[in-house]
């Protein structure tokens, strides 16, 4: 029997049970969908992740601690210098240079001391922002959505701000309009004795999802006048201000490495050991945020397999009802010709249609399904001030492969009851009532 | 030579520890072109003897050669295919999938056989409505159909890919005697014709058309020549 008659008859048989047919493949649906979307959740969530880590440029960062053994992600929050370890200096930092495949380094300074920002309109508490001034070399950093990275030249004291902390100074509605604006930098209260307010200006808005944290402000190390100490002010006299003296004493706190090529990140990091220092790469972070994707994926798409699972067990069902209502079928199609591997294969097409439209229509509902959580989430990130729309995405190839499991599923579950069709007495069958 | 040699045929099914002989050393030669009729009393073993000959049974033991082929001990796959070119099957209970059209019916054969495209496929079937004089019916279902009808789009689809042998197991026991002799008729053109025809009946007057009447009682036969 050619193939084509056998999926024609497979269909028609299919067709004469409608409201059965429909549930089974019901079933499989949902076990399609749960699968497909959260799989896609999971991949989209993925290159998310990358495409956030490459925006910052942290998939090419490597960060330079005096102690050794932390992870990126403890790296990333080494803001200020206790002096253990191995001090980071500006010699370290030509050393750190000279390392083949770096492009650029930059030593990283906190600074904590500030308690609020002034606009010409608003104030904002900044107690809780995240400080972080760096080399004005443009090449580390690169998280800018608007106005431009600091330069060498923003002598006068230009910083990158965050977009919430723009927002609360007054720009919700003109973030361009922030461009160019000063700010004033006030001191914490037990910091100003030693520093002055400072006046800043705002070169750079960075996208909020930067650094993990929102409240973030980027300064010029080499030429910001925020950290500049002051000592012996009085009421009748200027102090006297100088660079952030912890620096000199203990050391940069860490130093951001900017490499040439992200797969050789594992190669910096060992000659960064080498020289005596921690070193930890944006990869690994990648990599391990990433594993516990994966791990999470596993798990829901486990659930989505327990669906298919049970719909296959829909499926078997379905066809050993089918086999014992076609008996007499059988035995008639039997005398006039068909083989054991005839209807064999008759009632494992049959199933594996079963499958194949579950597949099918669950991509077609978990694609409605990504829309709607789009839309969702595109009102999220919007109110978050990121720019990404639409990350949840149904990678073709896992589309193809659903389509392909569900029907291998309906096909293996129709294999017992197509066996046991294959297996009737023609003669018994002929006289099954 | 004959179209189909028996030797020695048996057939045994055991009951509740007790044996039934549905077939006990049959030996008959079919020759082509015979019109033979079984008769014999319920559970004689007409039936099995049909079966085994269409190659829808199998014997225990003894040889039914086709061909220099042995039924006996022929795989599905040579079976099948014997009974799909070979044989056609006409049934007391007209045995007709009942979700299929009478063309659909009378090409299945055709379908599972994997012969021909479809236009090819309805062409034959048409041909064999129109011998059973039903082409007006093509497109109805069984239970649109009267008892006769169904028995002679049952007899089109027995003959729609020309076999040698036509095996009847009683065709005529569900209708009544004028219906019933109208598909008798029909047999017995297509035997003129020169298919073989094999009637099981317990219908006398069926018995007397036939060239050669074979008796069987507990699964063992007593010949008897045919008046015709
Ligand atoms: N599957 C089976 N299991 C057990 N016994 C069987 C089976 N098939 C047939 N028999 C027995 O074999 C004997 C012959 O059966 P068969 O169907 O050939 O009879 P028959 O001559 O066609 O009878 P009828 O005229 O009633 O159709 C019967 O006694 C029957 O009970
Ligand atoms: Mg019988």
């Amino acid at each position: 029997m050619k193939f084509k008659d056998q999926f024609r008859t497979g269909w028609r048989n299919l067709s004469r049970q409608k409201l059965r047919t429909t549930l089974t493949i019901f079933a499989i649906v949902i076990g399609a969908v749960s699968v497909t979307v959260m799989l896609s959740l999971v991949t989209s969530a993925k290159g998310f992740l990358m495409s956030s880590f490459e925006k910052t440029g942290e998939d090419r960062r490597v960060i330079v601690t005096p102690v050794t053994g932390l992870s990126y992600g403890d790296a990333r929050w080494q803001t200020w210098s206790d002096g253990t370890g191995k001090k980071i200096d500006d010699a370290a930092i030509t050393a750190l240079a000279a390392v083949p495949g770096v492009t650029s380094v930059t030593p990283i300074v906190g600074a904590q001391y500030y308690d609020s920002a002034r606009s010409a309109t608003t104030e904002v508490s900044i107690s809780n922002s995240f400080m972080l001034g760096y080399l004005a070399n443009g090449s580390v950093m690169r998280d800018v959505t608007h106005g431009r990275a600091l330069e060498a030249s923003d002598d006068s004291g230009g910083v990158l701000v965050s977009r919430s902390i723009v927002e609360n100074l007054g720009f919700k509605d003109n973030l361009e309009g922030a461009i160019g604006q000063k700010i004033r930098l006030k001191p914490r209260k037990d910091f100003s004795e030693m520093m002055k307010d400072v006046e800043v200006t705002i070169v750079g808005i960075m996208f909020a999802d930067g650094d993990a944290i929102d409240m973030t402000l980027k300064f010029a190390l080499d030429t910001s006048p925020v950290f500049e100490r002051c000592d012996g002010g009085g009421p009748n006299t200027q102090p006297t201000c100088t660079k952030e003296s912890d620096v000199l004493r203990n050391g940069y706190p860490a130093a951001y490495i900017n490499i040439e090529n992200k797969d050789n990140a594992d190669v910096i990091v060992d000659e960064v050991k080498k020289l005596g220092y921690g070193g930890a790469a944006g990869q690994e972070e990648i990599n391990s945020q990433s594993q516990a994707f994966t791990i999470l994926g596993a798990v829901l798409g486990g659930i989505g397999g327990i669906a298919l699972l049970v719909a296959a067990i829909g499926v078997i069902n379905t066809m050993v009802m089918a086999t014992l209502e076609r008996t007499r079928e059988i035995g008639i199609m039997r005398a006039t010709g068909a083989t054991k591997s005839t209807v064999r294969s008759l009632f494992t097409v049959e199933a594996g249609v079963l499958g194949f439209m579950g597949g099918l229509f669950g991509i077609v509902l978990s694609f409605g399904v990504a829309i709607l959580l789009n839309g969702v989430l595109n009102q999220q990130l919007e109110d978050g001030g990121i720019s990404e729309r639409n990350i949840i995405t149904i990678p073709p190839q896992i589309s193809i492969i659903v389509i392909l499991v569900t029907t291998l599923i309906g096909m293996v579950a129709g294999r017992l009851p197509a066996r046991r069709a294959a297996n009737l007495d023609p003669v018994e069958a002929l006289r099954y009532e | 030579m004959a179209l189909i040699q028996c030797t020695n045929l048996k057939k045994v099914y055991t009951v509740g520890g007790e044996e039934v002989r549905a077939l006990d050393g049959v030996s008959l030669s079919v020759e082509a072109g015979d019109f033979i009729a079984i008769c014999g009393p319920s559970g004689s073993g007409k039936s099995t003897l049909a079966n085994v000959i269409g190659g829808l049974d199998q014997p225990d033991s003894g040889s039914v050669v086709v061909e220099g082929m042995d039924l006996a001990e022929a795989k599905d796959k040579q079976l099948s295919e014997y009974r799909n070119k070979h044989i056609g099957f006409v049934f007391q209970s007209f045995n007709l999938q009942a979700h299929e059209s009478a063309l659909e019916n009378v090409i299945s054969p055709l379908v599972l056989g994997g012969v021909g495209k479809k236009k090819e496929r309805v062409e034959k079937g048409m041909a064999a409505l129109a011998r059973v004089g039903l082409t007006d019916r093509a497109k109805h279902k069984p239970t649109e159909l009267s008892g006769g009808q169904r028995q002679r789009v049952a007899i089109a689809r027995a003959l729609v890919n020309e076999p040698s042998l036509i095996i009847a197991d009683e065709p005529t026991g569900n209708l009544d005697s004028s219906r019933g002799a109208d598909v008798m008729k029909e047999l017995e053109r297509l035997n003129d014709e020169g298919i073989t025809l094999l009637v099981i009946t317990h219908d006398p007057t069926v018995a007397s058309r036939a060239k050669r009447v074979i008796e069987i009682k507990d699964g063992k036969i007593t010949e008897k020549a045919g008046a015709r």
